[in-house]
C-alpha cells in the first residue's frame, strides 16, 4: 500500500468530490470559489501521484497548473465581474500545498528535484493567495 | 492503489460530464467543463499518460474558458455602441 | 423533415453504430495484458534514438508526418477564425476603455508574465525528455502573454503583441517544420527521416531532429493561438456593428 498514492485518493475525495457538487449546485460566486479551489487541491494530486508512481518528470504537470491555475480563475473572475474573498481557498494554500511539498522535499533530498518542489509550492501558495485575496469590484 | 485512483477519477470525470449536461447557461457550463478537464487530466496522469494530461491541463485551463467567455460577451453585447474593456 | 421523422432516422442511425461499436469492441485486446507489440517496438526505437519520451519520438520521429499534418490542421483552423472573425464592411472599430482592476492582481500579472514564459520554454525545450513538448509548451507561452489581458486590461497586451509579427511566427514554425523534413531528403534519406546526430541520451539535445521539429512546433502552436485569441479580443472588446447594418436584419 503506497502511503502517498493515498494521500492523492483521500485529497480527490475528500476535496475534488466536494467542490463538484458545489460547483454543480452553487450560485456564482461560490462556484468561483470553488473553481479555485480545485486548482488548488489538483497541484498536491499530481505531486503525489509522481512520487508515488516513482515518475519524478510528473511534477512538471504540478508546475504547469501551477500556472494556469490561477490564470483560469482570474479569466472567470473578470467575466463575471468580481473576485470575491474566500478564506477556504486561502487556508487550503497555506496548509494543505506545504503539508504535501515539505515531505516531498525531504524524501527528494536537496538538489534540482527539490528546487522544483519549492519553486512549485511558491507558485501555487503565492498565485492562490492573490486570487484568494480578492477585491469587489471588478479585478 | 492504482486501479483505486483510476476509479475515483472515472468516477469523478462521469460526475463531472452529468453535471455539464444539465447545465444550459453558457457561463457556468464552461467552468464544469473546465472542471471536467481536470479531472480528466487527473484520469490520464493516473493511466500513465502524462503527455495527454499535459495537453488537456495546458489547453482546457485558461485558453478554452478565455475563447468561450469571450464567444458569449460578444452574442450577448450585439450591436449596443459605448464598448468597454472586460 | 419533420421532427419525428428526423428523429427516427437518427434512432436507426444510433442503434447501427452502437451496434457496430459493441461488435468491435469485443475483438479489442483484452485490457491491460502483457502483450503489446507495437509499444515494445515503439520504446526500442525511442532508445535506439537516444531520445527519452517515447512520446515525442512516436511523435516527431517514428510517425513525423503525422504530427506535420495535426500541425497543419490547427493552422488551417487558425487561418479560417482569422478570415471569420475580420473586420467586414457594417462593423467599425472602437476603442476599449479600461477596466478598473485592483493592484495586487495587476502586480501579480506583470511579475508572473516572465516566470510563465521560463515555464513555457521549459516545457517545449524539454520536449525529448520529459512529458511536454511543443504543443503543450506553445500553449502555455500563448497562455502567459495572455496574462497581461487577463490581470491588467486590454491596452498592456496591445502593447507587446504585434498581432502581424506573430501571424509572421506562425508562418515561421510551420515552415521550419517542413524545410526540416525537406533537408532530410537533401541528406539523402526520406522526408522527415531522423538524419541529425542523436546525441546523449537524457540531454536537452538528444534525439536529433526530434529536438528541431519541437521547437518547430512549439513556435506554430504559440504564436497560431496567440492570434486565434487575438482575433477573439478584437470581436469582444473592439468591433461592434454599426447601426444599419442592424437595421438590415
Amino acid at each position: 500500500m503506497n502511503g502517498w498514492l493515498l494521500a492523492a485518493a483521500v485529497l480527490l475525495v475528500a476535496g475534488l468530490a466536494p467542490v463538484l457538487w458545489t460547483m454543480a449546485v452553487g450560485e456564482p460566486r461560490t462556484r468561483l470559489v470553488a473553481q479555485n479551489l480545485s486548482t488548488v487541491l489538483a497541484c498536491p494530486v499530481f505531486l503525489l501521484a509522481a512520487q508515488g508512481f516513482g515518475r519524478p518528470s510528473y511534477t512538471d504537470l504540478a508546475l504547469v497548473l501551477a500556472m494556469l491555475g490561477p490564470a483560469g480563475t482570474l479569466v472567470y473572475a473578470r467575466f463575471l465581474g468580481v473576485l470575491p474573498r474566500s478564506r477556504v481557498v486561502l487556508g487550503t494554500a497555506w496548509t494543505v500545498v506545504p503539508a504535501t511539498v515539505l515531505p516531498l522535499c525531504v524524501v527528494a533530498g536537496p538538489g534540482r528535484a527539490m528546487a522544483k518542489l519549492l519553486v512549485i509550492g511558491v507558485l501555487v501558495v503565492a498565485g492562490n493567495t492573490v486570487t484568494s485575496a480578492g477585491t469587489d469590484r471588478h479585478g | 492503489m492504482d486501479e483505486v485512483l483510476i476509479a475515483i477519477a472515472v468516477v469523478l470525470v462521469a460526475a463531472a460530464a452529468t453535471a455539464a449536461v444539465f447545465h444550459r447557461d453558457p457561463l457556468r457550463q464552461s467552468m464544469v467543463l473546465s472542471l471536467l478537464g481536470l479531472f480528466l487530466a487527473l484520469l490520464y496522469t493516473f493511466v500513465q499518460a502524462p503527455d495527454v494530461a499535459l495537453s488537456q491541463l495546458a489547453v482546457g485551463s485558461a485558453v478554452t474558458p478565455l475563447m468561450i467567455l469571450l464567444t458569449v460577451r460578444k452574442v450577448k453585447r450585439g450591436p449596443r455602441s459605448g464598448s468597454e474593456d472586460r | 423533415m419533420s421532427r419525428p421523422v428526423r428523429l427516427w432516422v437518427f434512432l436507426v442511425g444510433a442503434v447501427l453504430v452502437a451496434a457496430l461499436y459493441a461488435w468491435a469492441c469485443f475483438d479489442l485486446p483484452s485490457f491491460g495484458g502483457d502483450h503489446h507489440p507495437y509499444g515494445d517496438r515503439a520504446v526500442r526505437t525511442a532508445l535506439a534514438q537516444h531520445t527519452a519520451n517515447a512520446v515525442s519520438s512516436v511523435n516527431f520521429d517514428q510517425r513525423a508526418f503525422d504530427t506535420l499534418g495535426e500541425q497543419t490542421i490547427l493552422f488551417a483552423a487558425v487561418l479560417g477564425t482569422v478570415v471569420l472573425l475580420r473586420q467586414v464592411r457594417g462593423e467599425r472599430r472602437t476603442d476599449p476603455t479600461p477596466a478598473p482592476v485592483a493592484d495586487r492582481v495587476r502586480w501579480f500579472g506583470v511579475l508572473m508574465l516572465p516566470v510563465a514564459l521560463v515555464v513555457g520554454f521549459y516545457v517545449v525545450a524539454h520536449g525529448p525528455l520529459s512529458p511536454g513538448g511543443g504543443f503543450q509548451g506553445g500553449i502555455v507561452l500563448a497562455t502567459a502573454l495572455h496574462l497581461l489581458y487577463i490581470a491588467a486590461d486590454y491596452r498592456a497586451l496591445e502593447r507587446i503583441r504585434p498581432v502581424g509579427l506573430y501571424e509572421v511566427g506562425d508562418a515561421v514554425g510551420e515552415a521550419a517544420y517542413v524545410v526540416t523534413g525537406l533537408a532530410a531528403v537533401l541528406a539523402g534519406s526520406a522526408f522527415l527521416a531522423n538524419v541529425v546526430p542523436h546525441g546523449t541520451f537524457n540531454t536537452l539535445s538528444s534525439g536529433g531532429t526530434v529536438a528541431v521539429l519541437n521547437i518547430a512546433v512549439g513556435m506554430e502552436v504559440a504564436c497560431g493561438i496567440i492570434v486565434l485569441l487575438a482575433r477573439f479580443l478584437d470581436q469582444a472588446v473592439e468591433i461592434e456593428e454599426t447601426a444599419e447594418e442592424t437595421g438590415a436584419r
